[in-house]
């Protein structure tokens, strides 16, 4: 019913008076019926608007979604996309630098035409950017761009003509590039050849029959024929030709004679010492015999023609591995080639490939913002494998640990300080120390038997540590921790260091001695403020035995004491006195728990701060003692002063004296002469 | 897109089906480029301008059969053995061009036959010498026994030419190219007999 309502009032040709008029007809139940159709088809119309609208809706923001994300993809390809072309550039420039040597040593005149040279090499890198698959045109170091122009391929023996193309006269080469017809991209040339101006022929073809301005390039077994525009075009081309080949004709004469140079000055030499002269002058005998023919045999094996492309290709894919497997092979394959010219520009092709591969590898492991450092040691295992195959092991070391340098840095970073500084160093040790020690692991899988590469390690593990030692002192000694945080910090690390020596690293010497002047300092700080804490307390200190008013609460105090490990049940005195005072009770745990830490710093070479530390605090106290003996006000008091001194030199030195064995050490020599006060202050009451 | 329509719409020149390749060898300045033009265009050119490398087409009717012959007229100068070997290999048949006023370039005749039947490979390869300008037989310095002793060492022809008279200068190329047609029929004889596949490529397009 709705439908149908729906359907008559959408109709294009629906007319609203005719359509009310035959309603009214029909009585006053007919228009009531409508009306709630009406309002029915309203709340219908209403509601599927809403869908609609929240449908669109729904899709709109998915929409808008997956524009983001393309929108991100798109900056990311073209961030790519900008990187290869810089990479590109740079890569066309590399080459040309290296040339440069070379030209300036051959030839005077050519500097002076410096400027318009280094346009045509820019030339090159434009033009050759328009033509697919030459990129072994253009790696060869030295080349650049003479004339180039467009020429119609003719059949050399219909003279009919078959296509298009462009030809590139490089200064010891033609290259023929033939015409794209449905080209997308900047590619407009497909690379057909290059013929190498060396043994190239080129007829002039005289306007006989019905083609003009054509030209042969004769290169066995293949001829080709071409054609300009205009007469004139093909004199240029024709002059271009001859010139080039005069002036390489010339630069290779110079060479040659430089080389024969050479050679004759290396038989001298060999003669003056006749022991190699059977070697070398073999040697020169090789560079004449027209080596040229050789090493180009050599390397036409087809795997190697398209060696080039093939280790383009697999650094594209990050195969890294496939790439170095046919550096490898290569290597291994030009090593028994003969020497030439060709294998030269074959090299200088191959070389520029190790290197792109080299940077490759490199930025794997280059540390970068955008790159993850979670892969682990692992992942750097691969580039680094693959660099130590190059060769370039020194840079794989020094790149791998830069790498974990980093790592370690950003595990650090991630720990968060919470309060409490023995947890934030323990969780700080763990972090470096097992970083540090699967480094060291890694590095010796990675790096199996390049000794050299060890020392770089063990110096940069000194450094790392280096960078730990000024975390760990900034945490531990600069934030005013107490002593008791401090040695266990120190101790922690320690320990830590102690497993590495199971690896055969041993740090913990290094550590030791950069952390020692923090620590002697802590020492001190906290002996004076021992020794500021008994002159303070000493100043209203009467020597009055404690009284726990019942028997039930000096036992408690008793056992309470005894848990700090000083026996205090001698010096009771009837029920519920005891001769040690609070201030003696106090002095005793103090002392006690300044050794303890100080032992856990012990090293050898701490350890006369350490016994004089002690020392120096037992011999104010003990000094103190011996003033108030000689005091005329506290006459009365001296049996307790002397109770007192007899618990701090007997019971606490003697629990002194066990911390020291603890550790299989004797007590020192300057706390012995203490204890021998003991026997001295009962003189002194003696008399 | 366009060009290449442009140039493949463009009607083929109808030419003779049959190409006979005459290599023109010599010193430099003994006439091989006189001998060529007189050839080519009946003309006798008196200046001397050292040739690089041209080459030229012409239709001629050699025994009632109409060919064509492609004459690359080289550099007596090329002073680059390996550009001279990519010139030779091109060749079917062999001018060797000396001038019996110049006995120097006789002598180098022996050099270029060496060079030619080392490139080719071939003993038998349509070759013919030379003796050009007869027509300045007061200045002969070449004698005829001589030149002839070396064809029969050879066993090539002999022939003497002026390219200022013309005397005898279709003769050489005549010759020449019946020695090269005959060394083609030999090869496809060889070959089972068998039409040369550019011949019945032909015949096809006729009976079309």
């Amino acid at each position: 019913m709705g439908d149908g309502l729906a359907r008559i009032l959408a109709k294009p040709s629906f007319e609203p008076e005719s359509f009310i008029a035959k309603l009214s007809g029909e009585g006053e139940d007919a228009l009531l019926d409508m009306r709630t159709k009406v309002h029915m088809l309203n709340d219908d119309t209403a509601q599927a608007l809403k869908k609609n609208v929240y449908k669109n809706y729904s899709q709109f923001i998915e929409t808008a979604r997956e524009i983001s994300i393309l929108e991100g993809e798109m900056i990311q390809l073209s961030h790519l996309l900008s990187d290869q072309k810089s990479l590109m550039s740079s890569m066309m420039e590399m080459p040309l630098v290296s040339d440069r040597a070379i030209v300036e040593g051959l030839k005077g005149e050519e500097e002076e035409k410096e400027s318009p040279e280094e346009e045509t090499r820019r030339n090159l890198a434009f033009l050759l950017e328009k033509v697919e698959g030459c990129s072994s045109v253009a790696d060869v170091p030295g080349r650049q761009l003479v004339h180039d122009g467009d020429l119609v391929e003719l059949d050399a023996e219909s003279h009919a003509q078959l296509q298009r193309v462009h030809a590139f006269l490089l200064n010891d080469s033609l290259m023929i590039a033939t015409w794209i017809p449905n080209r997308r991209g900047p590619m407009r040339y497909r690379f057909q050849g290059l013929y190498e101006l060396d043994s190239l022929a080129v007829v002039n073809v005289r306007d006989t029959g019905p083609v003009k301005n054509g030209f042969k390039i004769l290169m066995f077994p293949e001829s080709h024929m071409y054609q300009t525009d205009t007469a004139k075009a093909k004199r240029q081309w024709l002059d271009a030709l001859e010139d080039t080949k005069k002036k390489k004709a010339v630069k290779d004469k110079q060479k040659k004679e430089a080389a024969m140079r050479l050679a004759e000055q290396q038989l001298q030499v060999a003669l003056a010492s006749p022991g190699e002269g059977d070697l070398s002058k073999s040697f020169t005998e090789d560079l004449e015999e027209e080596p040229v023919a050789m090493d180009r045999d050599f390397l036409s094996a087809d795997w190697l023609q398209e060696l080039p492309e093939d280790l383009d290709m697999y650094i594209a894919q990050r195969n890294f591995e496939g790439a170095v497997d046919l550096v490898e092979k290569v290597n291994e394959y030009l090593t028994g080639c003969p020497k030439g010219p060709a294998l030269k520009e074959f090299r200088a092709r191959i070389d520029h490939r190790v290197k792109q591969l080299t940077d490759g590898l490199m930025n794997e492991l280059q540390v970068s913002p955008e790159r993850s450092l979670r892969g682990g040691p692992r992942a750097a295992r691969r580039a680094v494998t693959q660099l130590i195959r190059l060769g370039k092991s020194a840079q794989a070391c020094k790149l791998f640990l830069r790498n974990r340098s980093a790592i370690i840095k950003y595990n650090i970073r991630q720990l968060k300080f919470e309060g409490a500084t023995t947890l934030y160093i323990r969780c700080l040790c763990g972090v470096f120390f097992s970083s540090l020690s699967d480094t060291s692991k890694e590095f010796i899988k990675a790096f199996p038997g390049h000794y050299g590469c060890f020392s770089a390690f063990v110096i940069w593990a000194k450094q790392e540590l280096q960078a730990f030692v000024s975390i760990f002192r900034r945490q531990v000694f600069e934030s005013k921790a107490s002593l008791t945080t401090i040695a266990d910090s120190v101790q922690l690390s320690k320990n830590h260091c102690a497993e590495l020596n199971a690896i055969g690293l041993d740090i913990e010497f290094c550590l030791a001695s950069m952390l020692d002047i923090s620590i002697q300092q802590v020492i001190e700080e906290n002996r004076d403020q021992l020794v500021d804490g008994i002159f303070y307390r000493a100043n209203d200190d009467l020597w009055r035995p404690q009284n726990h008013l019942t028997q039930v609460d000096c036992e408690k105090y008793i056992k309470e004491i005894a848990a700090a490990g000083f026996d205090i049940k001698p010096f009771v005195l009837e029920k519920c006195f005891i001769a040690i005072t609070i201030n003696s009770i106090q002095f005793a745990k103090s002392i006690v728990m300044f050794a303890e830490d100080l032992l856990k710093l012990f090293t050898t070479e701490l350890e006369e701060f350490i016994a004089e530390a002690i020392a120096a605090v037992y011999r104010v106290q003990v000094k103190y003692i011996e003033d108030s003996l000689k005091n005329e006000q506290l006459v009365k008091e001296q049996a307790i002063i002397l109770k007192n001194a007899q618990f701090l030199l007997e019971t606490v030195m003697g629990k002194i004296e066990a911390l020291y064995s603890a550790r299989d050490l004797d007590l020192p020599q300057q706390l012995q002469q203490i204890n021998a006060h003991n026997r001295k202050l009962r003189a002194m009451v003696r008399k | 897109m366009f060009c290449e329509t442009g140039i493949m719409s463009k009607a083929k020149p109808q030419q003779p089906a049959v190409i006979h390749k005459v290599i023109m060898v010599g010193s430099g300045g003994v006439g091989k480029s006189a001998l060529t033009l007189q050839f080519m265009y009946d003309e006798f050119i008196e200046d001397y301008e050292p040739t690089k490398a041209d080459s030229y087409r012409k239709k001629v009717v050699l025994d009632g059969e109409e060919v064509q012959i492609d004459i690359l007229d080289t550099a007596g100068q090329e002073d680059y053995a390996a550009i001279r070997d990519n010139y030779f290999r091109s060749g079917e048949g062999f001018l060797c061009v000396f001038s019996i006023k110049e006995q120097e370039s006789f002598q180098a005749t022996q050099d270029f036959r060496e060079q030619i039947l080392r490139v080719k490979n071939d003993e038998n390869i349509p070759f013919l010498l030379v003796g050009n300008m007869a027509d300045l037989a007061e200045q002969r310095q070449v004698t005829e026994d001589e030149a002839l002793k070396r064809a029969l060492e050879w066993k090539v022809t002999y022939v003497e030419t002026s390219a200022k008279t013309r005397a005898n200068v279709d003769k050489v190329f005549y010759d020449l190219m019946r020695e090269i047609r005959s060394r083609k029929m030999e090869a496809s004889r060889q070959s089972n007999g068998k039409p040369k596949k550019k011949d019945s490529k032909k015949m096809k397009c006729v009976i079309l």
